[in-house]
């Protein structure tokens, strides 16, 4: 019994980790490839 | 005429500065807080009253920039006593009391000014800017990056840990805060910064503009740190200034037939910018520019005014030219 609560614990402890470490890794997305910002003058806020 | 300030943290001091600059000759200002008071007592050496804004007669203004929660008690107070009330708060459930106070401001007259920060605020300016050049919105994403004082901070912290509400199709959406990953490009210094679901308030006053998008959603910036201790109290104490950051508000629609994508952003300190949009904000419904009762900015018929007052204080407001942004 005592060995199947702690494979339980340990296999619900490694799927946290895995969980936490996919939701903390990566991106979520690409950098614009082409074109960037321009400072807007006061005749274009109309 | 005189304008109150509630509130003197990071943005309120900017506010007062702000409010200075554009010409206002009497300030009630308060803070529960004796010392925040005293900092900007040389700031303000003269025209200015350190009291509670309804500590005698009712101001034309009042600017609640207190730390979020609970407004709507004060703001109700106000409006019933006359005053324009501006908010920045950026949390939803604010945000949702004070459009409640929407018969109580129409019954006085008076302007209730909701979300008039950064974001809610600015974002919601430039998204209405960008939508006023479509024939028709089908979304609107406005995400936010960086923060100002430790209330702000704060709320930030908060917003991270509670459900983020999206505007999808037909109704609203509750997704966890810390999802919906999206890298959004912003003006430099800010650059690429991957932005997340939370509890932010913005979507609640795009849907009373663009009752008929398809999507209205918003996220704000975090890193790792803040995602994997968000649901623990705060670690150390947030800074005094946040900034820089940005706030950017793309918006898709349709123009002649053909799918359009705009893209405004604007990138600076968030204290700053918020005080600037509140201080302007104010003095127009001071001027009886406002629109009575209770109101986002993404509402207001003179979105273009408004946004060349901002940029007149200093704000860069920049457009994205290219696609794929």
């Amino acid at each position: 019994m005592l060995t199947l609560v702690r494979r339980v614990v340990a296999a619900l402890g490694l799927t946290g980790l895995i969980a936490t470490l996919f939701r903390l890794r990566g991106r979520g997305g690409v950098a614009p490839q082409s074109g960037g910002w321009r400072d807007l003058d006061e005749s274009e806020l109309r | 005429m005189t304008v109150a300030v509630a509130g003197i943290g990071t943005t309120g001091a900017n506010v007062i500065r702000h409010l200075i600059e554009l010409g206002v000759d009497r300030l009630r200002l308060h803070d529960i807080n004796p010392d925040a008071e005293r900092q900007v007592a040389g700031l303000v050496a003269r025209g200015a009253e350190f009291a509670p804004p309804l500590g005698g007669e009712p101001p034309a203004a009042v600017i609640l920039a207190t730390p979020c929660g609970k407004q709507a008690l004060m703001a109700r107070e106000l409006l019933e006593a006359g005053s324009h009330v501006v908010s920045i708060s950026d949390s939803p459930e604010d945000v949702v009391e004070l459009l409640r106070l929407d018969p109580v401001a129409r019954d006085r007259g008076v302007s209730m000014v909701v979300g008039a920060g950064m974001a809610p605020g600015l974002g919601c300016l430039l998204a209405r800017h960008a939508g006023d050049q479509l024939d028709q919105v089908d979304a609107v994403s406005i995400a936010k990056a960086g923060t100002a004082g430790p209330a702000c901070a704060r709320q930030h912290h908060l917003a991270l840990k509670r459900p983020g509400r999206d505007w999808v199709g037909d109704g609203w959406e509750f997704r966890a805060g810390g999802s919906g990953r999206d890298l959004a490009w912003f003006p430099d210094p800010i650059g690429a910064r991957d932005c997340y679901r939370g509890a932010l308030p913005s979507p609640i006053l795009l849907h009373r503009q663009y009752p008929n998008a398809k999507r209205l959603s918003a996220r704000v910036s975090a890193t790792r740190r803040d995602r994997l201790t968000a649901r623990l109290p705060m670690m150390r104490e947030p800074h005094d200034d946040g900034g820089p950051g940005a706030v950017r508000a793309e918006v898709r629609g349709w123009r002649d037939g053909s799918v359009e994508t705009i893209i405004y952003a604007v990138a600076a300190f968030p204290s700053s910018v918020a005080a600037a949009v509140a201080a302007v904000v104010a003095l127009r419904a001071v001027d009886g520019k406002a629109p009575a009762g209770a109101t986002g900015l993404c509402e207001w018929p003179d979105v273009g005014e408004v946004l060349r007052a901002v940029h007149g204080r200093g704000v860069p407001i920049s457009v994205f030219e290219g696609v794929g942004a």
